[in-house]
């Protein structure tokens, strides 16, 4: 059981001797087991955002609260996935996804048992033994998600997680990490600047303003897919032909081009 | 066919090298051999000292004595030196404060503390410990901190996610990032060590490959000194060979 | 967030000093609670006079500067040495397999000597002329010239060598307009380590071979233990590897602004 709450929080940073808000005054609350992506234009503090949850920032003023405690530091409760990875090169793939476990005390067969099995859930049978540089860009990323599941989590945090991923890669990880999402539901936040990808994965799309990073606009997803039924067509490129996809998709791409005019000018 | 030359390359540039060294020496006489050694004359003088000895030992003796002291050394001096690095490279404060001192000791060459190492320590394996300790300690440290150091960001910051601290972090996180240049350090160290070992044995020693090279060069004993020359580079060699397979078991992750 | 970061960074300073000046109070202790006679080690300060008086009254001949100044040019005669045949040949082996093959293993066999062990030859040939600590020293500053010049050509982008072959370039306009600028970086790096050992190697040369300079003020003083001479020549060497290395440290970020510019 776990949801974040943004209670009027904002992020200040000194750059230059000058003072700037990355995010300018955040309220927003996830719900448990909800699917929350945040899009926006670059510098809009989206993954500032996703850093005060996961306690690797503090807010300036404001709170962020996790099932209602105040974040302060990093931990498995609040599992990260990076965009590069951050995996360990000198361990190998399966001390990898186990050291999280380990260092939360957990005995060697329950770690062995857990990890076994995320490692077949992940499709990484096989490479148990093996290093991440001998691991492509998604096995990688694949070992990252792994180990950020395999500690159950209450909060999951993603960053970009498929953005240093080529297309075709990043289309077969956002197909599999609905499959996970819906069968290990968590409480998520997805950042991503990417607009499919944001409507696919996610139950509520956040559109964040440039900065100082505001929400601009919050868009319900869940209830339009369930409405039509996207989980009806299993492969992604037929749910991203669907007219009420689309639509969401061109919605919110207008929405970030008025952020990109406003910059124009 | 390339391939195929390619392992015939080093035999046979050995060769040729030999009736170059051949022809030049002995029979055109290009070089006078008091300038350069023929090869017979270095054979000999291999045989000599293998057999006989020269300058207080047979040259088996001359090697143990070299290879072992420089072994100690380095491997104590490297062990600090490593030590200091995590310790500096960890701590920004321990950095503060040992930082000056090292920055101010380590424009000395090694070199230059000979004549303090023998004002203190005499002629004795102790000025030469002294020595190569101050030789091989400085590049581990400097290599060691620089290592941890380098661990990236998103690294670090998953080790704190994953809630991975005090001696795990240590020693599970920090030091093997550092690893690779933990050992580019000790290489350096025992290149250092090395040469700092010729030298204080050339300046006074009674055994050891330096020992040789001085010997030889006050008898005017050309050949000896192409065999002490010889020998300071194939143990050199060695033990540098010996270091990285030591590097390739210690780091099995490495993309080499 | 700011106020924060300029408190940890007084604190540093204030470490430093500390560090430092608990050094020099171990060395005032240990003198004065005479661990070793007084002749063995002498106090800070008077090495710093020692220093002084050293500019001014010669010693064995000359004064600390006469001293400096023979070293110095011995290293710069065998310091530019490595780098007229380090330069021109390492860009030569990147441009032809031929010489590369033929260069490398001649060496790779040499280069594990150490250069110190040249100074019985050395002496054999050159007897305490500028010849011989100038071989020592070319020996020492020879390989990280080569070595780094040769990698900085081979790791140059193919497409400008086949740009400028295109545009008729014969090898030598190849080696001196393309391989050679684009490769500075490497080189300029490859320098100061060349510069360092070759300077270590002039300190190995002299305190054995040599009637003049730094390394033989310190074996003299060595000799007759007037230690504060030694450790007086000790700073002495220290200070001008210093200096040289910012030196060359100066030209080197020069050259990457022009990288980074580029």
């Amino acid at each position: 059981m776990a949801d974040i709450r943004f209670e009027a929080v904002q992020r200040a940073f000194v750059q230059g001797g000058k003072e700037f808000l990355a995010v300018g005054g955040i309220d927003l609350v996830v719900a448990n087991q909800e699917f929350v992506a945040i899009v926006g234009p670059s510098g809009c503090g989206k993954t500032t955002c996703m850093r005060l949850v996961a306690g690797l920032d503090q807010p300036s003023s404001g709170r962020v609260l996790v099932n209602g405690e105040e974040v302060t530091e990093p931990g498995p409760e609040r599992a990260v996935v990076f965009q590069q990875f951050a995996l360990f090169p000198w361990k190998t793939v399966f001390e990898n996804i186990a050291f999280g476990l380990r260092a939360m005390g957990l005995g060697k067969t329950e770690i062995d048992d857990r990890v076994n099995r995320f490692i077949s859930m992940m499709g990484l049978s096989g490479y148990e033994q093996a290093y991440p540089h001998q691991l492509s860009g998604g096995m990688q990323q694949r070992v990252a998600i792994a180990r950020a599941y395999v500690l159950d989590p209450g909060v999951l945090l993603m960053d970009e997680p498929f953005g240093a991923l080529d297309a075709q890669t990043r289309v077969v990880m956002q197909e599999e990490l609905v499959r996970l999402a819906r069968k290990n539901p968590k409480t998520v936040l997805f950042i991503t600047h990417a607009v499919e990808e944001a409507v696919y994965l996610a139950d509520r799309v956040v559109v964040m303003s440039r900065r100082p990073g505001l929400i601009r606009e919050i868009i319900d997803v869940k209830s339009i897919r369930e409405k039509e039924r996207w989980d009806d067509h299993p492969r992604i490129e037929d749910v991203m032909d669907l007219g009420s996809f689309v639509h969401l998709r061109s919605h919110i791409w207008r929405l970030l081009r008025e952020q990109h005019l406003g910059d124009d000018q | 066919m390339p391939s195929f030359v390619r392992y015939l390359y080093p035999p046979v540039f050995l060769l040729g090298t030999l009736l170059a060294w051949f022809a030049v020496s002995e029979w055109w006489q290009w070089i006078s051999p008091t300038r350069f050694p023929t090869p017979t004359q270095t054979a000999e003088a291999f045989r000599q000292i293998l057999i006989q000895g020269y300058g207080n030992g047979r040259l088996h003796q001359h090697i143990v004595q070299s290879v072992l002291l420089v072994s100690l050394s380095f491997t104590i001096s490297a062990a600090l030196g490593i030590a200091l690095g995590i310790f500096m490279g960890a701590s920004r404060k321990i950095e503060a404060l040992v930082n000056p001192v090292f920055l101010t000791l380590r424009p000395i060459p090694p070199l230059a503390w000979i004549p303090l190492a023998i004002v203190w320590l005499g002629l004795e394996n102790s000025a030469k410990v002294m020595v190569i300790f101050v030789a091989a300690f400085v590049p581990s440290v400097i290599n060691t901190f620089t290592g941890i150091r380098s661990l990236e960001v998103p690294q670090r910051e998953a080790a704190r996610m994953l809630g991975i601290r005090g001696r795990a972090y240590y020693f599970e996180v920090l030091i093997p990032a550092a690893m690779p240049m933990i050992f580019t350090g000790m290489r350096l160290s025992l290149q250092a060590s090395w040469t700092t070992l010729v030298a204080s044995e050339l300046v006074g020693a009674m055994l050891g490959l330096g020992s040789i090279l001085n010997q030889a060069a006050q008898d005017i004993n050309p050949p000896m000194i192409l065999v002490g020359m010889i020998f300071v580079a194939l143990c050199g060699w060695l033990m540098t060979y010996g270091l990285g397979r030591l590097e390739r078991l210690a780091i099995p992750w490495r993309p080499l | 967030m700011a106020s924060q970061r300029s408190n940890g960074w007084s604190e540093n300073v204030r470490l430093s000093l500390i560090g430092i000046t608990l050094f020099i109070g171990c060395w005032y202790l240990a003198v004065f609670f005479e661990i070793t006679p007084r002749r063995f080690l002498p106090a800070p300060h008077e090495v710093l006079f020692q220093f002084a008086r050293l500019i001014q009254e010669p010693f064995t001949g000359f004064t600390l500067g006469q001293h400096l100044l023979s070293s110095f040019r011995r290293f710069l005669n065998g310091f530019l040495l490595a780098i007229a045949i380090g330069i021109p040949l390492g860009l030569l082996m990147a441009l032809s397999r031929g010489v590369q093959l033929l260069v490398t293993p001649v060496f790779e066999s040499v280069r594990f000597v150490a250069p110190i062990a040249w100074v019985p030859f050395a002496a054999l040939w050159f007897g305490t002329g500028i010849g011989g600590p100038t071989l020592v020293i070319f020996m020492g500053a020879f390989p990280p010239v080569l070595i780094n010049t040769y990698r900085g050509a081979i790791y140059v982008d193919r497409k400008y060598i086949e740009a400028a072959k295109m545009l008729g370039a014969g090898p030598i306009r190849l080696m001196t307009q393309v391989l050679f600028p684009a490769s500075l970086p490497s080189i300029v790096a490859g320098l100061r380590i060349s510069a360092g050992l070759g300077w270590q190697s002039l300190v190995g040369a002299e305190l054995i071979v040599a009637s003049s300079g730094v390394g033989y003020m310190m074996v003299k003083g060595q000799a007759s233990i007037q230690t504060q001479i030694v450790m007086a020549g000790m700073i002495a060497i220290g200070l001008v590897g210093l200096l040289i290395d910012i030196l060359l440290r100066r030209v080197e970020r020069r050259f990457n602004r022009y990288q980074e510019v580029h």
